[in-house]
């Protein structure tokens, strides 16, 4: 009986850690999971305005509520008494605006009535040439709703980024102002409505060819070590062979003895002869000369 | 002969409309701007206001006033908030900027300044109006702001010196060492 408990708190012990590690990466996994859809919609909150805009074009099921509200947008016309002006600050030139760069546009809104109008927002697309009622890129409308009093004037500053691929090309801009008098008429004028031509920004340095330059002259200052390295190698070579022969010169017979006097070189000259060839052994005699050219 | 008074009629007919073009009066397109990317309390912030001349005759006397800081949120550093030009030529702008210092931190709502002008020499009546709004922007804590942005000498520094005792122990154990087997090399030589 003492048996089977024990087997069964053995058991135990391996079964509960299992089961808390496992239930702890289940947590670990959901927390993970939560996070990264967090990441998510940070990213979506914090992509540009325009970038959202573009978003919307891309995608073309919307196209048809667009067109509908086009057919609304038609029968909404400019009040009499409102006056709207248009400037383009960015690139001074309406009719050729670089692509994947910022266009400012400021546009005045006078109002020359006797009612308060109530500008609410400005909004600015690309359609196509041919038909305007195709939309090719939808910018985010700004929502100012200032209220203008009669006889005063109001600057509304708007901008925009036409997408990159859309470069060279011709477009229908057309910028409209949304506005309402005090008795809630909804007016619009379309400020801006013109083919205009979207051109590639003119860089002078782009990031891409500056790095292959870059690229190009490491790859041939390397070329130019190389080279270098392969001629000292070459040229080390050439120049090694006649100093060999000098550095045996110290190992053989024609060293300048002049400075000795003549009894030691007589005593020298004598003496190998006879004494050390036989007492010394031949391994003595090249540790002798070997110790005797590296002091050298 | 009738052809002739025709022709006369009808060049008048096209010279009119530009004569009335040329009548047109001075209008003034104003921007208000800040240019800083970061908004921090306690660091300097520059508001640019443009002013275009959009119109067909010279602006004179422009006021531009800015009311929209507080005296309790904003203190100015230099320039005034409020410019005047005693003529702006048509087809041609000016620029004026502001550098303020943000006192709190939090979002604050940058709201349009005024601007008033002459449309010609003769005109009584002043023209009013308001320029662009940057709308809100979030000014940053100076903590916050030095957080993310300051080199954070200090703090290497401290880390630098947390991490001595890993890297000089070990080291010391084996110049210790290194030094102890070393010494018989020169009698070697």
């Amino acid at each position: 009986m003492a048996k089977i408990l024990g087997n069964f708190l053995l058991l135990l012990l391996f079964i509960v850690p299992t089961v808390i590690i496992f239930s702890e990466q289940g947590k670990m996994s959901n927390l993970a999971f939560a996070q990264d859809a967090m990441e998510g919609e940070d990213d979506e909150a914090t992509v540009e305005t325009e970038a959202g805009a573009e978003e919307e074009a891309v995608d073309e099921a919307p196209l048809t509520d667009q067109e509908e509200e086009e057919e609304d947008i038609q029968t909404l016309k400019p009040s009499p008494d409102a006056d709207t002006f248009i400037l383009f600050t960015k690139p001074n030139n309406p009719l050729e605006l670089p692509a994947g760069k910022q266009v400012r546009i400021l546009v005045g809104f006078t109002n020359k009535g006797n009612v308060d109008f109530n500008v609410e927002s400005m909004e600015a697309s690309f359609r196509y040439p041919q038909d305007y009622s195709f939309f090719l890129q939808n910018f985010t409308a700004m929502v100012f709703s200032t209220v203008i009093e009669s006889h005063k004037q109001a600057t509304f500053e708007y901008g925009f980024i036409p997408n990159e691929a859309f470069s060279s090309r011709p477009f229908g801009l057309s910028v409209t102002l949304n506005y309402k008098d005090a008795e809630g008429n909804v007016f619009q004028s379309a400020v801006f409505n013109e083919t205009i031509q979207v051109v590639e920004p003119d860089e002078g340095l782009d990031g891409e060819t500056f790095f292959l330059y870059v690229f190009l002259a490491a790859i041939i200052i390397l070329l130019l070590v190389g080279v270098q390295q392969l001629v000292s190698n070459f040229g080390r070579k050439r120049m090694a062979k006649p100093r060999q022969p000098v550095e045996m010169g110290t190992q053989n017979s024609d060293v300048d003895y002049d400075w000795l006097p003549k009894e030691t070189l007589q005593s020298l000259n004598k003496s190998p002869k006879r004494s050390p060839k036989p007492k010394q052994s031949p391994r003595q005699r090249r540790n002798l000369r070997s110790t005797g050219s590296g002091d050298d | 002969m009738k052809l002739w008074w025709a022709a006369l009629i009808l060049s008048f007919g096209c010279f009119l409309p530009t004569f009335g073009e040329e009548e047109s009066e001075a209008r003034l397109l104003v921007s208000k701007n800040i240019l800083n990317q970061y908004l921090v309390e306690g660091k300097d912030l520059t508001v640019e206001y443009k002013v275009f001349n959009v119109g067909g005759k010279v602006a004179f006397d422009v006021v531009l006033n800015d009311n929209s800081f507080p005296q309790s949120s904003f203190t100015p550093v230099s320039g005034s908030l409020k410019a005047t030009w005693e003529r702006i030529t048509p087809n041609s702008n000016v620029t004026h900027a502001v550098i303020l210092k943000p006192l709190k931190s939090g979002y604050f709502n940058f709201t349009s300044a005024d601007v008033s002008y002459l449309t010609s020499e003769e005109s009584k009546e002043r023209t009013f109006g308001y320029s662009s709004f940057p709308g809100e922007g979030g000014i940053v804590p100076q903590r916050e702001f030095d957080r993310r942005f300051s080199p954070h000498v200090l703090d290497w520094l401290v880390f630098a010196f947390m991490t001595l005792p890993s890297l000089g122990i070990p080291y010391l154990l084996w110049y210790s060492s290194k030094s102890k087997y070393d010494q018989p090399k020169p009698k070697k030589n």
